[in-house]
């Protein structure tokens, strides 16, 4: 059809014409229904375009079209650089130019950084003999232009989230930066990041925006996908947003505001959801109610001597950069990694270490940040997922009530809006990401907690979910739990928080409270930048935002 | 609807189909010797063995867990029941005897998985050798005489209905597993570790203690095998590591019958009996020594290769079902005169 006119993209015109991504009437469809339905995209060379959804709007299946592993329905048009993606095919989408970071990294955990590093573009040789020397110089430079200070030869499985998500945008970058590499510069017209911030703390948000910024200068068209409304402010010229598979708008970021984009998320004014204020119970602070949590000179090899309390109805969170020890604390109080020294109290009974078992008897839940490898069992169904952690509750001696798992299921499902709704027999895998977050949370919340120790419990979840999850936890706090939260969203942070534990170089730096607590403070504290002087340029991007 | 239950049960109920036209195809190649009770109640009782042992396997395979010693410990199990009962002792004590040596290998085999972090296949793989070596120690390497003691050969060979006894003791056991593996929390709690053992331990489950149980359970199965197979056949020095690879063979193929994807307990036994189905007739056509061997290798590996193709094809199909039907609704609604489809004939 249109193939034909344009195998020959040269004669149509300058290259400026073309664009970096053209698509046209993209359908899916899977077996569960549509996933993508008749969705337009043009993207200009250098242009930073953003893609916003809910969960299981179609963005990743978007993506993986783009990268040749779904095969679209026929009728659907796609181009790269001006000429015909053959689809279904990986090979073609690589050849034409288009280079992906996926939200599951794709590294290779137990390899190096240098190796993972090589898997792509091939390692140098010399008569079949890999040059280590070489390979490991390749990494070190492509490690330094994205200013990660890490050594080449570390195991994936060694790093932190956010060091993971870093390596893979080197990596995706790298056959195009590292022209001595021994393969063609490849020609990348067009660069995907589907959600490449999800797991970055702010600090490195920063530095990723910029590095974003330099590849499209450099006239490559990238697609971001992201969760954070403040980033498409910050770094995208145009938005586009997916609703159940449909393009709801794609419209100038300059014309933007944050409501607007938030109506085309949810096709409805969102309603925040605010908790009330907690200040009748801190009036009754007189009467000093016991700490649910109380951690003292806890140590270990990432923690040094922290100590501090969480109150029955209160919501801590926990900030700080990568390496800070945010993201230890919730799994060293649950027992999940190896304390040194100090000792955990659950209302004054004691936490022993690595017992998640004896941390569950004593009512904590925990949420970890790794989902698929530690959070969830994704080739059991949601209902087992749901009953794992209450099988007391169906036990009728001799058989394990089904009819009761069922409905507890469906309960969760109703009340934390799991789609699809009828899908809890079905394997943990079929869901999408934000909804197998929900299903774990369901699993938790059925055991009523009194205190929850959460790591990134909303990474990954979009806006509608988020604040569904976020809701559901106020009504806990509201019920008297305990809630401590550490995420490196520090949007969520502010959001939600009543008190603010901002870690640095394993032990607390500081604890910020009421009007201290907002995004600005929150960065500071974490980088350890002393003093009250405002940096303007670090203000722009909020005030943008706002 | 009648093609997706159609689909349905010929995924998930493909060996009783298989199992089905073995017993047609050889029924009408040898009229005279396949189908008759004779060859049913043999086939039942003389894979009974193997049926227990094949659950022994199941249940740490099910947390993720191999134990390749368990053809060692029946073979070690039988040999001490053997010996108990010529030297004298008591029925009763030669058999709790044997079991409890199951039941302590498997206790070992939880030992060096759970306290010293050895890999299951490592120390199952050496603990086998260990055991083998220390049946030659026992028996000075030659075979003991059958113990000629009609109640003992009773306890396997007394006639239930025209089977061997052997058969409902072995069917008990196979109901009593499928009540835990899939009734109990103990059972949910193997296939969330075997799904994922971290995941598993941040909800709660006691990992080490489960991974110990299930291998204490599969050496105590082996325990019972063993003592079945010394009622039934007699002492012998081999046949325990000869029906290892039929026990994990059973049980693969298993996990793609009933509840696809998962090992579970009909799927294993009805696995043993198609083979062995298929085993008997071919026996009757011609005598070679290699078939059963040959039979349950091959069909271990085309079985799983298809299962899994299988699986893949009907979620093609039913993709394309799906893209045409939204064809047909979009017509439709566009105010196209297009008839009911029929449900498309």
């Amino acid at each position: 059809m249109q193939a034909a006119d344009m195998s020959t993209p040269g004669a149509l015109g300058p290259s400026v014409s073309t664009s970096a991504l053209r698509i046209e009437s993209l359908t899916k469809t899977f077996v569960g229904g549509r996933a993508l339905d008749g969705v337009d995209l043009n993207i200009a060379p250098g242009e930073i375009h953003a893609l916003l959804g809910e969960n299981g709007s179609g963005k990743s299946t978007l993506i993986k079209v783009l990268a040749g592993y779904h095969r679209p329905d026929p009728g659907s048009l796609l181009q790269i650089g001006g000429l015909d993606l053959e689809v279904g095919s990986a090979h073609s989408s690589h050849a034409l130019g288009a280079r992906f970071v996926h939200q599951d990294l794709g590294l290779v955990e137990s390899a190096s950084i240098s190796d993972n590093l090589a898997f792509g573009p091939g390692f140098p040789t010399k008569w079949g003999t890999i040059r280590s020397r070489r390979t490991r110089l390749r990494a070190t430079a492509a490690l330094e232009q994205m200013e990660l200070d890490l050594d080449p030869g570390a195991l994936i499985e060694s790093l932190s989230p956010a060091q993971k998500t870093g390596v893979a945008v080197a990596r995706a970058l790298l056959a195009d930066s590292v022209p001595d590499s021994g393969q063609p510069a490849g020609d990348v017209q067009l660069l995907v990041l589907d959600e490449p911030t999800a797991r970055l703390p702010d600090s490195e948000v920063e530095h990723l925006l910029e590095i974003v910024r330099t590849v499209a200068d450099r006239g490559i068209g990238v697609l971001y996908v992201t969760h954070r409304l403040d980033e498409v402010f910050q770094i995208a010229e145009r938005a586009s947003v997916l609703r159940d598979g449909v393009k709801v708008a794609s419209e100038p970021v300059a014309g933007l505001t944050r409501d607007a984009l938030l109506h085309h998320l949810l096709g409805a004014a969102l309603e925040q959801p605010h908790r009330l204020n907690i200040a009748d119970e801190s009036s009754s602070a007189a009467g000093q109610p016991k700490a649910t949590l109380s951690v003292d000179r806890l140590t270990s090899d990432v923690l040094t001597d922290v100590s501090f309390e969480v109150f029955p109805g209160e919501v801590v969170g926990v900030a700080g950069i990568t390496g800070s020890g945010r993201d230890a604390l919730c799994a060293t109080i649950f027992g999940a990694r190896a304390r040194d020294e100090g000792t955990v109290h659950i209302r004054s009974e004691i936490l022993p270490a690595r017992r998640p078992d004896l941390a569950m008897s004593r009512d904590v839940a925990y949420v970890p940040a790794e989902r698929k490898l530690q959070g969830c069992f994704l080739d059991l169904s949601a209902r087992e997922n749901i009953s794992i952690a209450n099988l007391r509750d169906f036990w009728r001696v001799p058989l394990l009530s089904r009819t009761k798992e069922t409905a507890i299921t469906k309960r969760w499902f109703e009340r934390l809006g799991v789609r699809p709704r009828e899908a809890i027999g079905q394997p943990l895998s079929s869901f999408s990401g934000g909804n197998q977050q929900k299903v774990v949370f369901g699993k938790w919340f059925q055991r009523v907690p009194v205190m929850f120790l959460l790591d990134e419990p909303t990474q990954g979840v979009d806006v509608g979910a988020k604040a569904e999850l976020h809701s559901a936890l106020f009504d806990a706090a509201q019920e008297g739990a305990a809630i401590l939260m550490s995420s490196s969203d520090v949007d969520e942070l502010v959001t939600v928080c009543d008190r603010v534990i901002v870690m640095r170089s394993g032990r607390i730096a500081d604890t910020l409270h009421g009007d201290q607590i907002n995004v600005h403070s929150i960065t500071r504290s974490a980088l350890g930048m002393a003093g009250d002087v405002v940096e303007p340029g670090s203000e722009s991007a909020n005030a943008v935002a706002s | 609807m009648i093609g997706i239950n159609r689909n349905l049960g010929f995924d998930r109920y493909s060996g009783l189909y298989l199992w089905a036209s073995l017993i047609i195809v050889f029924s009408i190649w040898q009229p005279r010797l396949f189908p008759t009770s004779a060859t049913v109640h043999s086939v039942a009782a003389n894979r009974a063995v193997a049926a227990v042992l094949a659950l022994g396997v199941m249940i740490p395979l099910i947390g993720g867990v191999f134990d390749l010693a368990i053809g060692a410990t029946a073979n070690l199990a039988t040999l001490s029941a053997v010996l108990l009962i010529t030297n004298g002792h008591s029925i009763a004590v030669a058999v709790i005897v044997a079991i409890l040596i199951g039941a302590l290998i498997g206790a070992i085999n939880g030992f060096i998985v759970v306290r010293l972090r050895v890999g299951s296949f490592i120390a199952t793989l050496g603990m086998a050798s260990v055991l083998a070596a220390v049946q030659i120690i026992v028996t000075g390497n030659s075979q003991p005489r059958s113990p000629s003691n009609s109640t003992w050969t009773a306890l396997t060979q007394t006639k239930v209905l025209g089977f061997q006894i052997i058969v409902l003791y072995m069917l008990i056991i196979a109901a009593v597993l499928w009540w835990g593996l899939r009734h109990t929390p103990a059972g949910r709690y193997l296939y969330a570790i075997g799904s994922s053992p971290e995941a598993a331990r941040l909800s709660g489950v006691r990992v080490d203690f489960y991974t110990w149980m299930s291998l204490i359970a599969s050496g105590t199965l082996a325990g019972i095998a063993g003592v079945l197979y010394a009622s039934l056949s007699g002492p012998s020095l081999s046949y325990g590591p000869a029906l290892l690879l039929p026990a994990f063979a059973a049980v693969f193929l298993g996990s793609t019958q009933f509840s696809p994807g998962r090992y579970n307990v009909w799927g294993s036994i009805l696995a043993i009996y198609v083979l062995a189905t298929g085993v008997k007739g071919l026996q009757l056509v011609t005598d070679v020594v290699w078939l059963d061997l040959m039979f349950s290798g091959g069909a271990l590996i085309a079985a799983v290769a298809v299962a899994g193709g299988r699986q893949r094809a009907g979620a093609e199909a039913k993709r394309r079902e799906l893209v045409r039907q939204e064809d047909h609704h979009d017509r439709s609604s566009m105010g196209e005169p297009s008839a009911p489809a029929g449900e498309d004939g």
